[in-house]
């Protein structure tokens, strides 16, 4: 017995004691044999493929793990003669045979018991080999440390080891038959031989090989006996790279992969998988060896194939944010950082961004008793001509992990909503769908919304708010859902936004439509000498160091930025009762104000909604469960800004209105509200102008500027405004 | 002259010669590199090799050392290969270790394939086709500067009947110059060759588009009508440095061993009995291993990086370079001045139309700020004659000029038929080129004049979103179907228009004419004429210098420009936007580099925007005189 047939015996020990033996607790205590019980199935056939998660295996014998990982091909064969030799252990009760397979099976072993005579040595070619009298597939699973590899990082060292790759397949043939014993029967004494045939093209037998016909040169011819033989499912794919494993002005590289028996039939064209498997060579013979030289072309025989939808978990990779990672993050004014890190290219519209970052995370949806209540945000931004809203629009759908870029004129027949098509080849009816549907669970960037077609923009009024499509064409009726937010951009419709008309004048779209976006923003190019010179400065610095200036933060890695996002909509946070109150105050109030003002916006029910998305998609930003006051009023703060930006122009017409005075105002009106007493808390005023816009300093500011010429006095601890 | 030399000739005899020396470490791989470098390097070295842009291919010998300068087309999936092999010889039963490096097929006796002492090793191929819209100037300038004797390996012998070009005919005369000025002493035998070369890689062309249209064998060039070999170039080392687009000249070992056309064919005869060859279909065997006689394959030894394919700077690795530039740096100017005068006669004494060309041609991309990419000038040049053959003779003399161009008539049968974005094809497995597959600095032509009122359909509409988003962007979306993948580039867009153009620029000059000739053509024909081609050769090294020049601004001149921008804000705050300002620092930085200095001066700010507002004021007068709402 050679060393390696002895190291065989104990490595094929090892497996069997594996499979025996290992057990896992459940919550009770019991003991759990994972693989017992599957091997009780297997013999009873009632179940065709083994996965043996090599995570067990590494509880019993990390070792072994390593050894299997890099010799995979030999360890799938020990562990399959390990379950063989198990089976009839395992056998509980009489087998009802299922196909014809099963049937010469069982003749076989009948024949072999039967006519079983020690001294008898069989000549080999007559055995039953092992792969012929086996129903069942082993497979892998790769332990969880070893970490999915990109197609362009597997090479030469990989061969006959186990890998995990991830991408798309592109082609995938149809499911054939492939023969893995090929089973002959001699013409003269009727004994069967059988061939064991491991590489894609065998050469078939011709002479009997038994005893028989060899001593008397009986010249048996052999016939290939399709019934007797086995045969495996097998299937070839082809995948290739995700688009971003690809480095910059590289081609995605591709992989063949060989899939057998239960792997088949899993993926298609399209599908995004993860396949697990052998990389090995693919052995030619007899002629092609010689000409294919010295190439050899290699394949990944698939243990596992995982189907994939492109959600975020998958492309990120599911590990948590390190520690580091988090911090950096989670710094101070982490807020301002995170919306500066979108489109760190674009200068400027801090608060646009900080929209965009929201609209990013979402709110929390709602759905009580069946009624749903969306949770995500729409955004639109209008703006004159050359604004960088179709760059902050193209940013955002390269930021979003799932994300469709269109603009309202489409081009294709279906547009924006989802179109039915006939099948050219079958006839059929299908659905195909468009942008909104492609963007269920992320965000549609719709460039050019005013200049949207009819059909999809009444379409869209659902969508924005039902977050489903409802088609009832052709003889299809369906619903489909597309819970995307909407990022849309519009020109105005005379060139340049006209502040005097109202914003459905401005853009061509109904009312009803724009009170479905939560934010609407005029982004508008207005002079500024301050703002002018550090446009210049920044724009210059671009030109003469040809990179962004050094600003006070370094903009988040896109990557990092996607996972913190994922991170933070996992959050489900709540709205406390106390807070309630303050935001129905503060909602009446704004209905109050609308009342009087003669507003170009609306504010209705759906601002209530919209602030209590705002709010909690601030709290989950923050990755807490509770929102706060301050999330409310942040929320409030960029309402009022996006309003600000509709109607800014009002105040060049008329007199400009300092912060302060404005803050005076609305410091005096709290003042009438109660009453004779003509004080105010200070907290309660300070809560008020945040909540309009202003910032706590300019709050200070005012304070100090009316108590100096003497309009009101504060207290000493200063708590209380009294007006004199 | 230099005598036959070895390493030319018999490449492969250097790689055994070093693999049988040192059999155990991994070291002789790198000296062998290090060998080729090392020859490579002595001064003309370079130019003895054979190249296969002007050599045909059956003038070649097998196995020899040969040049090809090339794109990259496509990256095929790396291959696995037998680096070191052992035969056994039958009749002595002795075993041979082998090396399978920069060798397609086994040398002789039995392979043992189960030998231990085999290595496996990775090889990458690229599918490399000659630069797209080379110009004939660059072919015809590095034929002439190639000093391989090549002898046809075959018994064919040219028929050397007179023929005449017609467009050959000034061409000739030129490179007739250019060889006399290029070799010391006179040297017929190289004259000689070249002419026969020429009347070689006419011969097979001819012959070959009907046999190519039987067999089908579509090269996949960029360009439609592009001629020359394409090659599948097996890169051993480094091949992470390479991206797709990129500018080659590979050095390595020919290999046109008809055993590889043998194989494909093999193939589809045996695919009916074997269920896994159903998986490389016909197709994909047609694009992976085309015959050789028609793809040769290159072992590669060493490859540089072209920067630019212009033949008269020196390349890259030669010594007098620096002399070189300051030599043409210290009469860049005169040379501008007689470029304008040029080109100004050329656009009909529009100096401004012809400053911003100038400026256009030497404008290129230098840094990526995420999304957007610095030093794009798309130029748009508006108002140009319509319905005369003005556009397409323009065309010619940009041609002229720049190393490589192409045209590309925006008529509407053309938008909607011709393939622009590139397209993964997953049946043949490869990148199906498109005509937007262009090498960096390639002058792309874009002629509006020829568009007409009808319908686009899908194709045509993705066609322009292409151009335009390669206008803005400066990138291309190559179609895989499943998804698509950004592509950044570096081409050069001009577009020429009777208006204003449909596409973006980054700025539309007005032509406006201040002579109109009774013949135009005539009057361009002397214009071109009357330029010798020694100073077409000025011009055009003073593009490819004046582009490849560093840049900078002083702190001081950053913060005029910002005080002057604030200045001009406050004046009229809708004239100036941050757009202007940055196409004023474009204009400004290619202002400086096309008078050959190195940093901003305030002079050239200032004439950048007084060129500017001469720009503005002469679109803004168009409009009026259009009637069109500003």
């Amino acid at each position: 017995m050679s060393p390696s047939t002895r190291l065989n015996i104990g490595q094929s020990k090892k497996c069997k004691r594996f499979l025996q033996e290992f057990y896992s607790e459940d919550d009770s205590g019991k003991k759990v044999f994972k693989y017992g019980a599957q091997l009780v199935s297997l013999a009873h056939r009632e179940q065709v493929a083994l996965v043996v998660d090599l995570d067990d295996v590494a509880e019993e014998d990390p070792e072994l793990v390593e050894s299997v990982c890099e010799n995979t091909k030999r360890y799938t064969g020990l562990f399959a003669d390990a379950v063989h030799e198990l089976l009839p252990e395992y056998r509980e009760r009489e087998v009802v045979a299922k196909d014809a397979l099963d049937v010469y099976i069982e003749h076989r072993l009948m024949m072999e018991a039967r006519g079983r005579d020690p001294a008898d040595t069989r000549d080999f070619r007559n055995q039953y080999p092992s792969e012929l009298m086996r129903r069942f597939e082993v497979y892998f699973r790769p332990p969880s440390t070893l970490k999915p590899k990109v197609v362009r990082d597997v090479k030469a060292d990989s061969i006959g080891k186990l890998v995990t790759v991830r991408g798309i397949v592109t082609r995938a043939t149809e499911v054939k038959p492939m023969m893995a014993v090929a089973t002959y029967t001699c013409d003269q004494c009727g004994a069967e031989t059988y061939q064991p045939i491991a590489s894609p093209s065998f050469m078939p037998l011709i002479m009997c090989p038994s005893q028989e016909c060899v001593t008397n040169k009986s010249g048996g011819r052999l016939y290939l006996q399709t019934r007797g033989s086995k045969f495996v499912k097998f299937q070839e794919l082809r995948i290739q790279e995700h688009s971003d494993q690809v480095p910059v002005g590289n081609i995605p590289r591709s992989m063949t992969v060989y899939a057998r028996g239960e792997n088949t039939r899993v993926a298609q064209p399209g599908d995004h998988v993860a396949v697990s498997g052998v990389f090995l060579p693919l052995l030619r013979s007899g002629f092609r060896q010689a000409v294919q030289g010295l190439l050899s072309e290699t394949y990944l025989e698939a243990h596992s194939i995982t189907l994939m939808n492109k959600t975020e978990d998958d492309e990120l990779g599911t590990e948590d944010l390190s520690e580091e990672e988090l911090r950096q993050i989670t710094e101070e004014d982490f807020y301002e950082k995170l919306a500066g890190s979108i489109a760190p290219e674009i200068y400027g519209h801090e608060d646009v961004k900080k929209a965009l970052l929201l609209l990013l995370v979402g709110g929390v949806e709602q759905a009580p008793r069946g009624m749903k209540i969306r949770g995500n945000i729409n955004i639109c931004l209008m703006g004159d001509p050359g604004v960088a809203k179709s760059q902050l629009l193209s940013y955002i759908d390269r930021l979003a992990p799932r994300s469709q870029y269109t603009t309202g004129r489409g081009s294709s027949g279906v547009g924006l909503t989802a179109a039915v098509m006939r099948d050219p080849v079958t006839g059929e009816m299908t659905l195909e769908g468009g942008a909104l549907v492609l963007a269920d669970l992320g965000v549609c960037c719709i460039d050019e919304f005013d200049k949207m077609a009819d059909a999809d923009r009444t379409a869209i009024h659902e969508v924005m708010e039902q977050q489903t499509i409802s088609i009832a064409k052709a003889g299809i009726m369906t619903s489909l859902n597309a819970r995307c937010s909407i990022l849309a951009a519009a020109n105005p419709a005379y060139g340049r936004y006209n502040p005097r008309k109202s914003i459905e004048q401005n853009i061509q779209l109904p009312a009803a439509l724009l009170s479905r976006f939560d934010l609407l923003w005029l982004i508008q190019d207005k002079p500024d000498t301050d703002n002018d010179l550090r446009l210049a400065q920044h724009i210059t610095y671009v030109h003469q160091h040809s990179k962004q200036p050094p600003t006070h933060f370094t903009p988040i890695d896109m990557k990092l930025m996607r996972r913190y996002l994922t991170k933070c909509k996992r959050r489900q946070p709540v709205v406390p009762e106390p807070l309630a109150d303050y935001i129905t105050a503060a909602y009446v109030e704004m209905r109050k104000e609308a009342r009087v003002s003669k507003d170009t916006t609306f504010t209705s029910a759906r601002t209530l909604l919209s602030i209590l998305r705002l709010s909690t998609a601030l709290a989950r930003l923050r990755m807490v469960d509770v929102v706060e006051k301050e999330d409310v009023n942040e929320a409030m703060r960029l309402m009022e800004m996006s309003k600000d930006s509709l109607q800014a122009d009002k105040s060049n017409t008329t007199r400009t209105q300092r912060p302060a005075d404005v803050i005076f105002s609305l410091v005096r009106e709290l003042a009438g509200e109660s009453g004779k007493v003509k004080a105010v808390r200070m907290a309660e005023a300070e809560q008020k102008c945040v909540s309009r816009g202003f910032t706590p300093a300019q709050f200070q500011a005012a304070l100090d500027e009316y108590e100096e010429l003497n309009v009101w006095q504060i207290n000493q601890g200063r708590t209380r405004i009294t007006f004199i | 002259m230099p005598s036959v030399q070895d390493w030319i000739n018999n490449p492969l005899g250097v790689v055994d010669g070093a693999f049988a020396q040192n059999n155990s470490g991994a070291e002789w791989e790198k000296k062998v590199v290090e060998y080729f470098k090392e020859k490579l390097k002595v001064n003309g070295a370079q130019s003895w090799v054979p190249s296969l842009n002007d050599v045909p291919l059956h003038y070649l010998k097998p196995n020899s050392l040969v040049k090809f300068r090339c794109m990259i087309q496509d990256m095929f999936d790396p291959e696995f290969f037998m680096g070191v092999y052992e035969t056994v010889d039958s009749s002595t039963n002795s075993k041979v270790l082998r090396c399978g490096k920069y060798k397609d097929v086994t040398d002789c006796g039995q392979v043992d394939f189960n030998s231990r002492n085999a290595v496996t090793s990775e090889r990458q191929t690229f599918y490399c086709v000659p630069i797209p819209g080379e110009s004939q100037w660059v072919k015809e300038n590095y034929a002439c500067s190639s000093q391989a004797r090549v002898v046809p390996s075959t018994s064919y012998t040219p028929n050397r009947h007179k023929r005449s070009y017609e467009e050959d005919d000034e061409m000739d005369t030129q490179a007739q110059q250019e060889n006399k000025l290029n070799s010391g002493p006179p040297n017929v035998d190289s004259h000689r060759n070249v002419e026969s070369k020429r009347l070689e890689t006419e011969a097979p062309s001819q012959n070959n588009s009907p046999s190519r249209c039987s067999s089908n064998l579509d090269l996949n060039f960029p360009l439609p009508g592009e001629q020359g070999p394409a090659c599948l170039v097996k890169v051993y080392e480094g091949w992470d440095g390479f991206k797709l687009n990129d500018m080659l000249e590979v050095f390595g070992i020919l290999s046109v061993d008809p055993a590889l056309s043998l194989m494909a064919d093999d193939k589809e005869a045996s695919s009916l009995l074997d269920p896994t060859e159903s998986m490389e279909t016909v197709e994909e065997q047609r694009a992976h291993s085309p015959p050789a006689s028609l793809v040769p394959r290159i072992h590669m030894l060493y490859a540089q990086p072209l920067k630019h394919n212009n033949p008269l700077l020196p390349s890259a690795v030669s010594e007098d370079k620096g002399a070189f530039l300051s030599g043409v740096l210290s009469e860049l100017t005169s040379v501008r001045s007689e470029l304008l005068t040029y080109l100004t006669h050329i656009f009909l004494g529009d100096s401004l139309a012809a400053e911003y060309l100038i400026l256009h041609l030497i404008s290129s991309v230098y840094a990526r700020r995420d999304v957007l990419p610095l030093g794009k000038f798309t130029l748009n040049v508006s108002g140009c004659p319509h319905s005369s053959p003005y556009t397409d003779q323009l065309y010619q003399i940009i041609q002229q000029l720049v190393p490589s161009s192409y045209q590309i008539c925006m008529s509407l049968h053309n938008m909607n038929n011709q393939r622009m974005v590139p397209r993964k094809d997953y049946t043949a497995n490869r990148l199906v080129s498109g005509t937007l597959q262009l090498a960096s600095n390639t002058s792309l032509f874009l002629d509006e004049t020829q568009l007409e009122q009808g319908q686009l359909d899908a194709t045509g509409v993705r066609n322009i979103t292409a151009l335009g988003n390669l206008i803005s962007w400066q990138k291309v979306d190559y179609d895989f179907n499943y998804h698509q993948m950004e592509f950044p580039c570096n081409i050069n867009v001009l577009i020429v228009s009777e208006g204003r153009s449909l596409l973006p620029s980054d700025c539309q000059v007005h032509l406006r004419p201040a002579l109109s000739p009774p013949n135009l053509e005539e009057y361009l024909k002397t214009v071109q004429l009357a330029q010798a081609s020694s100073q077409l050769n000025k011009y055009r090294v003073y593009f490819t210098v004046a582009r490849s020049l560093d840049y900078n601004i002083s702190d001081q001149i950053t913060k005029a420009v910002e005080e002057d921008f604030v200045e001009m804000r406050k004046d009229d705050p809708q004239s100036v936007s941050a757009e202007d300002l940055h196409r004023m620092l474009i204009v400004a930085r290619l202002l400086s580099l096309s008078y050959g200095q190195t940093s901003l001066s305030r002079e050239n700010w200032i004439k950048a925007k007084q060129m500017e507002m001469m720009r503005i004021s002469r679109t803004q007068q168009q409009k009026c005189v259009n009637g069109n709402e500003p």
